[in-house]
């Protein structure tokens, strides 16, 4: 059975319960990415569905209050209404999870995950000001503020974020919100590969023109496939309209020594930053979806070293620090983690696999042991009988 | 300022433990003579002073993780230093504790324009990152006023704030990766020219840790490229209430300036006194809106912030004509704190954050807490994140003059955290606010703190004594408390 608790009070009372009984817990938001990280395997199950609304909109102090079964369409569309957004442009994982909707603001938060605009304005972590939970030992506590700049106590939000659900159950979020940009302009070019695609969109973000978004597909826009396949970069440009237009014309000017650029407006640019979101533009029947995050100018050395081995489509983002490809076989983990790690560094998570190979294949990147050590010892610092969603960012040597 | 007892033993052994360092490092990198060492004993807190037990200065992480190990395996205590401008009390020394000092790690190893980051030692001063690629045309975004002298590893540890924090973010939201040392003597390596930690975001909880976790040892920050205008306006008011409420309407209508800082009227008078920066004397406060982008997109700015402000009820605007000017309207600001020093014998700079819509409430409350403590009080804000820096003007020489002060001082940060605010913006709790922090978190909100500690520190060796009121034992704070059998609700779901 699943619980699903309405208030705070009911969800710190379970979890005493869950705590002194030894109980482990399986916890969803609204459960649309609970094929994200490795299997859990508990005794009993937590959703947070139903401990959902926002509990304060405060769009002149720039800050909303949620509670974390919230759905993000419905924090997008109050935002709207003010004209204001997350700024992290969170994203809608719906189609390669088959959900229904975005999911919660706080699954978004514990997976930590950004759109497009992570390479500008910054990460999911970036706007979690502060949040209340009951952890592992069934206690309740707070940490950060409802305030933009906070340095009392250690920065828990930040652990918290990403951490899928291991550390403590979120109760209640303050998340920093902005205005959204009047208007948004892309200007895409062709390049002979996708090496030229990268430098395409170093040049642009190296400019003045302030790009709050890189990324390269191939020209179709389809599904991307590999090696010298003419690519595509696309730079966003966002903003009031008289700066857009003027940036629009600067851009043009740096692109065009890599490629005939071409203008996609208001509407064209969303649709297209959407997809690249939303991860839309990869092969629905992929085996695997891989997620990594690489140095950007090490981008097309980490995809040879990976197309050398195995078939693979993918596209990126980030200005080419972020590479999301699909691919097969029980070899593949290797593959690409192998080539980030020999190119630059970085890290490659699992984003989707059939549940056979989530049980083989660590989700999350392997750590070097000191700093496995003291992931573990943090997870013990909130959990200390490893009872929240265990397994799922990798096994933790469990305490007898 | 109650600071841990100092471990006798430690104090006797310390010819041992110098001769120890001094085996393990190169030579003239552990001072232990008093008049050298007095240069480390204090930072920019410097109401509290207090001689180190010896100060060492390592070269390389290798020789910090060496010493960390040393001290943890004999039991010493350590606190690391950048160039110690803290203004909390973080870099203050230990009698019992190595001073270890970051002052050798000035190089910056790597300048990657193509990735837009710069790698860097520790000890780098802020500025000196935004000097190594200005000519590029790229800066390093977040400014402290300290920026000249303050190392980026301070940075780190204090996730240090600047004027224009508002549009760019804090140290925390510009770090790409850092290398570290733990208590253990493990070094780290946490990100780096990729973006995100892939799984716990260990860099996150390091930054603002304040000293506490590890000794950084490296540095990846992300570099912007410089806007191609800035400018600034310089905008008069009669009543403090009324900046107050432009502040928040600025942000109503949708625009982030790259800064927005707030004067009052005793602040303005003394920075026009020190640099007649031309600022608007009679004015109960001041503002300071700077833009910053393409040159159309600051015009159409400006015009629109002029009329928020108008509609706001100002008294005098000016917008800079030239980059001359646009630094002669900082000049003042930039100022403010030697200006006030000017004219008092003495001051405290608080730091407390509050929500912008109760700056009004706030100064209504600081005008009654002046007249209460009969101190003056001159206040630079950066209103365009809340962040408040009330300088209370006092004479140390003056019995009693400081406790006062520091009452004062308590007074507006617990104000603070009543109008819904935090007791640091930017400056960190260090030994100053420590004793504080129960005003803002419960005992529980702590000890989970203080368990994230233990998990890099469980010997409570790195630089103990700061940020938190008490010291509870790692094996105390590792206990559960569960009482079996006594369920208060019996009808919910048992497995
Ligand atoms: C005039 C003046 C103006 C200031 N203005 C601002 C401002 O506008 N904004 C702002 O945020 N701050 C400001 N400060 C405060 C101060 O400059 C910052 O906190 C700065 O980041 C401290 O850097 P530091 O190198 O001097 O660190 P220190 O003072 O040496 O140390 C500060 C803390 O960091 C730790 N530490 C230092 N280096 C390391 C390292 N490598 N690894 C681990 N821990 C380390 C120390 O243990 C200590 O706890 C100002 C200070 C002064 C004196």
């Amino acid at each position: 059975m699943t619980f699903l608790p309405e208030a705070h009070e009911a969800l710190e009372e379970f979890m005493r319960q869950a705590v002194a009984d030894k109980t482990s817990l399986h916890i969803v938001g609204t459960g649309t990415k609970e094929k994200l990280g490795d299997m859990v395997t508990a005794d009993a199950s937590l959703s947070l569905a139903h401990l959902s609304g926002i509990v304060d909109y405060q769009p002149e102090e720039l800050i909303m209050v949620a509670k974390p079964g919230t759905r993000l369409d419905e924090i997008t569309v109050a935002l709207a209404e003010k004209k204001q957004m997350l700024a992290f442009e969170p994203a809608n994982l719906s189609f390669l999870y088959g959900a229904e909707h975005a999911g919660s603001v706080g699954g978004i938060i514990a997976a930590n995950l950004s759109g497009p605009r992570r390479i500008s304005a910054g990460a999911a972590r970036d706007y979690l000001l502060g949040f209340t939970a009951v952890s592992g030992r069934g206690t309740s506590f707070t940490s950060g503020s409802r305030v933009m700049k906070n340095v009392t106590g250690y920065d828990l939000s930040k652990l918290i974020c990403g951490s899928m659900g291991t550390l403590a159950v979120m109760s209640e979020l303050t998340l920093k919100v902005l205005p959204r940009p009047e208007t948004s302009t892309t200007l895409s070019v062709k390049c002979a590969a996708l090496a030229p695609a990268q430098k395409a969109l170093s040049a642009a973000f190296k400019s003045a023109t302030e790009p709050s978004g890189g990324a390269i597909t191939r020209a179709s826009s389809g599904a991307l496939s590999l090696g010298d396949e003419p690519a595509a970069a696309h730079v966003r440009l966002e903003g009031v309209a008289q700066s857009v237009a003027d940036r629009t014309s600067t851009l043009c000017d740096v692109l065009a020594e890599f490629g005939r650029v071409s203008v996609l407006e208001q509407d064209a640019s969303e649709a297209l930053w959407q997809d690249i979101r939303d991860i839309r533009i990869l092969d629905e029947a992929a085996e695997q979806v891989w997620k990594l995050s690489v140095t950007p100018s090490h981008v097309s050395e980490v995809i040879t070293a990976i197309t050398a081995q195995t078939v693979i489509r993918f596209f990126c983002d980030w200005a080419g620090g972020l590479i999301i490809l699909s691919g097969a076989g029980e070899g593949l983990h290797q593959i690409v983690r192998s080539a980030v790690e020999a190119h630059g560094g970085g890290h490659a998570s699992l984003l989707r696999a059939p549940d056979t190979m989530r049980g083989a294949i660590a989700s999350f990147h392997p750590q070097p042991t000191a700093l496995a050590g003291l992931h573990d010892r943090i997870r013990q610092s909130f959990d200390p009988l490893h009872l929240l969603n265990p397994g799922k960012m990798g096994s933790v040597s469990r305490d007898a | 300022m109650l600071m841990p007892a100092p471990d006798k033993t430690t104090l006797s052994r310390r010819d041992d433990i110098c001769a120890a360092l001094k085996a393990m490092l190169p030579a003239g990198c552990v001072i232990d003579d008093d008049a050298t060492m007095r240069a480390y004993d204090a930072d920019g807190l410097s109401a509290y002073r207090q001689m180190p037990l010896v100060v060492v200065l390592p070269e390389t992480t290798q020789q910090v993780a060496d010493v960390l190990r040393w001290c943890r395996d004999n039991d010493v205590k350590v606190v690391p230093r950048g160039a110690g401008t803290s203004l909390s009390g973080g870099a203050l020394p230990l009698a019992d504790g190595v001073l270890l000092g970051l002052g050798k790690f000035n190089q910056i190893t790597d300048i990657d324009f193509e990735n837009r980051c710069v790698v860097t030692q520790p000890g780098v001063t802020n500025l000196g990152i935004t000097h190594a690629v200005q000519d590029e045309g790229f800066y390093y975004a977040p400014d402290p006023s300290s920026q000249i002298a303050c190392s980026i590893g301070g940075n780190i540890a204090e996730n240090s704030g600047g004027v224009h924090c508002l549009k760019y973010g804090l140290t925390t939201n510009n770090v790409l990766g850092i290398e570290m040392v733990t208590m253990d003597g493990d070094i780290l390596r946490l990100g780096g020219k990729h973006l995100d930690a892939g799984n716990l975001d260990v860099l996150g909880v390091m930054t603002g840790s304040e000293g506490l976790l590890g000794v950084v040892t490296e540095v990846t920050v992300r570099i912007l490229r410089k806007p191609a205008t800035q400018r600034a306006i310089l905008v008069g008011f009669d009543t403090a209430q009324e900046a107050g409420q432009a502040v928040s309407n600025v942000i109503a209508a949708g625009i982030i300036p790259a800064g927005m800082e707030m004067m009052d009227n005793p602040a303005i008078n003394a920075a026009e006194d020190f640099v007649q920066a031309g600022y608007p004397r009679d004015a109960a406060a001041l503002l300071i809106v700077e833009l910053d982008g393409p040159e159309v997109e600051v015009d159409y700015l400006l015009d629109r912030v002029g009329e928020v402000m108008q509609r706001s009820g100002s008294s005098s605007l000016r917008v800079s004509q030239s980059e001359i000017e646009r630094n002669q309207f900082w000049a003042g600001r930039k100022s403010a704190f030697p200006a006030v020093g000017r004219i008092s014998p003495d001051y405290l700079c608080m730091d407390g954050t509050i929500p912008r819509k109760a700056l009004p409430e706030m100064l209504t409350r600081m005008s009654a807490m002046s007249q209460k403590f009969g101190l003056r009080v001159a206040n630079v804000f950066h209103a365009g994140d809340g962040n408040l820096h009330p300088l209370i003007l006092f004479d140390a020489n003056v019995e009693g003059e400081l406790q006062r002060a520091e009452e004062f001082g308590a007074e507006i940060l617990r104000n603070c955290v009543d109008l819904g605010g935090v007791l640091t913006g930017e400056h960190g709790v260090g030994v100053e606010k420590r004793d504080l922090m129960g005003e803002m978190f419960t005992e529980e909100d702590m000890k989970q703190q203080q368990r994230v500690k233990c998990a890099f520190d469980p010997g409570h060796l790195l630089n103990p004594g700061k940020v938190f009121p008490l010291l509870h034992r790692c094996a105390e704070l590792g206990r559960l408390h569960v009482h079996h059998g006594a369920l208060p609700h019996p009808e919910l779901p048992r497995f």
